[in-house]
């Protein structure tokens, strides 16, 4: 049985073909082409690349501009709808790199200049925009993330508890992606030309498009989301699998869920990047689905490859091929290659498309197809979904590991059963020892700690089956191969940027050097969620991991970089006080083995006016609480800390005699995914049934029939529960 | 010519991060990419950089890349015969 459809109820789309569905539908049926050279920044030297460049409705404001083009886009979804949304999700790989760049080059250190450089501020942006205070969530899967994005607003959609998604995917033209992709030669001078003979590669563009999705029948739909899928090559940071394994994968998950036959399918819109090796193993992969290949085009001859926002954009394309019959051409190519077999549409059509299968690959392997029909073919009436579940999901828990200052899992308990902060940086050479040398070459400090936390949990658990899906939380990304990549740019006066240190700058580089090493071929989610990344990850592995059978590797792990992280972690005062590290869990659906459990986080905005009554509902109500809750792990960043305390105290009065609070960040240390390493103290406090009176400050407590909570405080308000399954 | 492959191998082992390897190690007669080494194209984008830099050579198409990047030697031989300056 397949899964109810979600309603497309509204768009908003700024590309380098225009702002807004009137004008990107005129400049796809006229088959015009939005690429012309970069003017966005000044280069150096040399002449220009050919790029996709937007012009974003004006925004009011000193916002980045990735942030501009999706607030743009935001508004333009939700004109005319009056209630907000209840989530936000965006897929964004750019955040505010363009800004950052230009403070960095002038050795700008002031924290607050920097303060829209986390991916997380785009979709908090939209959130405050729109008037959000649920869940503002944020994907970064690379060139798949928009379409990413959109698979986790589905799920959500189809539990049945919310009723409006704002979803989508932004980016910008920046020099990190500019010269990166120059740095892999997989630029067309010529400008993007997808499919043909003698395509060179693509044409690095930025765009934003978010779409409304609702559960039920809005009056105009633009169309059904009726199916997704997602996988992961698990065999190359950067090139595809050359079969297509992972995309042919990915097309047949995204038919299946939507009840469909290849044959079913109308029209492909192809991720076709106009680069040699996706283009064929795109190819190579349709090839292996279609006996006969449906009529099939790419548009980033036309748009430019917007990168996050690629697959959302094209998601809206879809929906002008369901709603209008508009199906576009394949521009810039002009002699189809004939080693692709494939006949691509070079001209647009007009004619009736029921459904669109639609294709966004990225780096990491990572894919996602979405399956767009036309709104006839959902239920005329709505079909009333199961009833809303408000009460707790859970996940069994199968094991854990984790990486601070003081070491691994043994090291780290023993610091603190003897009182000791374990705050500090990783030690880096004793990670790199345990982990395959050839494999690790290449990668600096943030996919090393990756690596290391997932075999050490993948071991702690050696009772689950190993994990397919892998869902990495992470506040910064990976900041060393980012400072390197542009500190290298900036002192060869843009001559000899590092393709290396580009491939490993993407936020998902980590969790698809873990995809590799475990060979775990399922969905590969990478959030960014500032202080609450790995509670995000927590949420999409709860979306994305399968009812029977599965089980996921949730990771949270942040490096400390000495330039970066006292400039855009506002609850770091100075390199003096790095501390990294990380927590991962694996989780699944199968209890029968699993002697813990921990609950799907509770995930608010922390400006949410009912944010403690929410919390204590979900909690189970005040007096469940009272009996229930041993202990209170309080994540309070620095840099939120009034804010923090404040809501710590608003809940604490729901009790009459609260639980011993342990305020986790002195103790681990102030790093984004901190709390990775708090939910992993919440499993050891458990196991060992007591609270050792090192943390109490008191006699020790005993924990017997008791849970932990973890609490993270400040800009959002979150929780996670943990107890015997 | 050979201390030109010498100075090659030095620097394949720094830039690629060869730690486990030493000169001696490297066959400049074997497959380079794809070989032992366990060289792949983002390693190839790396050398390119890097003989561009340090000897002023730009390999900047994929069929030339292919047949300079078949060894070692053939790669010091293509810096040879393309560089303007005489190689140390």
């Amino acid at each position: 049985m397949t899964a109810l459809p979600v309603y497309i109820a509204g768009i908003g789309i700024v590309s380098s073909l225009g702002s807004g569905l009137a004008a990107t539908r005129q400049a796809l049926a006229a088959n015009r082409c939005g690429i012309g050279p970069l003017c966005l920044f000044e280069l150096l030297q040399g002449a220009p690349l050919p790029v996709g460049q937007a012009t974003p409705d004006t925004i009011a404001g000193d916002l980045p501009r990735t942030h501009q083009l999706a607030a743009a886009a935001a508004l333009q979804a939700m004109a005319g709808s009056s209630e907000p949304p209840e989530a936000v999700i965006v897929g964004t790989t750019t955040g505010g790199i363009l800004t950052t760049e230009a403070l960095l080059r002038s050795n700008d250190d002031d924290t607050a200049h920097y303060r829209y450089h986390g991916l997380t501020t785009v979709a908090e942006e939209v959130a405050r925009r729109v008037s959000c205070v649920g869940p503002a969530l944020t994907v970064s899967t690379a060139c798949s993330s928009g379409a990413a994005a959109i698979t986790l607003a589905m799920r959500l959609l189809q539990r049945g508890t919310m009723k409006r998604i704002l979803v989508g995917g932004a980016d910008c033209l920046c020099r990190l992606t500019y010269f990166g992709f120059h740095s892999l030669q997989l630029v067309d001078r010529t400008g993007c030309r997808p499919l043909d003979r003698d395509r060179q590669g693509m044409s690095v563009a930025e765009g934003a498009a978010l779409l409304l999705l609702t559960s039920s029948r809005p009056e105009h739909p633009h169309g059904l989301l009726a199916g997704a899928g997602l996988s992961c090559d698990a065999y190359h940071p950067a090139s595809p699998h050359p079969e297509g394994d992972g995309a042919l994968r990915a097309m047949q998950a995204a038919l299946a869920d939507a009840g469909l036959q290849p044959g079913d399918v109308d029209y492909l819109n192809l991720h076709g990047t106009g680069t040699p090796d996706n283009d064929l193993a795109e190819a190579r992969a349709i090839h292996r689905l279609f006996t006969a290949p449906p009529p099939l085009s790419s548009i980033k001859g036309a748009t430019g490859h917007s990168l996050a926002a690629s697959g959302a954009i094209e998601a809206v394309v879809a929906t002008l091929a369901v709603t209008e019959g508009l199906v576009p051409a394949t521009t810039g190519c002009r002699q189809p290659d004939p080693v692709l077999d494939l006949q691509p549409i070079l001209a647009p059509l007009q004619k009736p498309v029921a459904t669109v299968l639609s294709n966004s690959f990225g780096f990491g392997g990572n894919n996602c197809c979405l399956v767009v029909q036309a709104p006839n073919l959902g239920p005329r009436i709505r079909t009333p979904t199961a009833a809303p579940q408000p009460e707790k999901r859970w996940l069994a828990l199968h094991g854990w590991s984790c990486l601070t200052g003081a070491g691994d899992l043994a090291a780290t308990q023993q610091n603190l059963l003897a009182g000791h902060t374990v705050a500090g940086p990783a030690d880096l050479t004793a990670v790199s020892a345990s982990l395959p040398a050839r494999q690790i070459r290449r990668l600096k400090r943030l996919p090393r700690l990756a690596l290391s936390l997932a075999t050490g949990a993948v071991d702690h658990a050696a009772q689950a089956e190993p994990p397919s899906g892998i869902f990495l939380g992470t506040g910064w990304g990976a900041l060393s191969e980012t400072h390197d990549f542009l500190q290298r740019l900036a002192e060869s006066a843009e001559q000899f940027p590092s393709p290396t240190d580009f491939v490993g700058s993407v936020h998902n580089a980590a969790a698809g050097q873990v995809a590799q090493l475990l060979r775990a071929t399922g969905a590969n989610i990478t959030t960014s969620g500032g202080d609450y990344s790995f509670e995000q990850a927590l949420l999409a592995a709860d979306l994305l991991t399968g009812d029977i059978g599965q089980s996921a590797l949730v990771l949270g792990v942040d490096e400390g970089h000495p330039v970066l992280s006292p400039r855009f972690d506002p609850s770091i005062g100075s390199a003096a006080a790095l501390a990294d590290g990380g927590g991962a869990l694996v989780v699944g659906r199968d209890s029968t083995k699993a002697v813990w459990r921990v609950s799907v986080p509770f995930y608010r905005s922390g400006r949410a006016e009912d944010g403690t009554p929410a919390l204590i509902a979900w909690c189970g109500g005040r007096q469940a609480l009272e009996s229930c809750c041993g202990v209170i792990l309080a994540g309070i960043p620095l840099g939120s800390q009034r804010l923090g305390e404040e809501q710590l105290n608003n809940f604490l009065a729901a009790f009459k005699k609260p639980p011993p609070v342990i305020r986790y960040r002195p103790l681990l240390g102030e790093f984004a995914s901190a709390s990775a390493v708090a939910a992993v103290l919440a499993a050891n406090l458990l196991q060992d049934d007591a609270l050792p009176e090192s943390l109490t400050g008191g006699p020790p407590v005993s924990l017997t029939g008791k849970t932990v909570l973890v609490l993270g405080l400040g800009t959002c308000l979150t929780a996670m529960e943990f107890s015997r399954a | 010519m050979d201390a030109l492959v010498a100075e090659l191998k030095q620097k394949l082992i720094d830039i690629l991060n060869l730690t486990d390897l030493t000169p001696e190690d490297i066959d400049e007669n074997a497959q380079l990419v794809g070989g032992e080494l366990g060289i792949d194209s983002i390693d190839v984008l790396e050398m390119v950089v890097m003989i561009e830099k340090d000897y002023g050579v730009v390999i900047n198409s994929q069929e030339i890349g292919e047949q300079v990047f078949a060894t070692l030697n053939s790669l010091a031989f293509y810096i040879e015969a393309n560089s303007a300056a005489p190689s140390p």
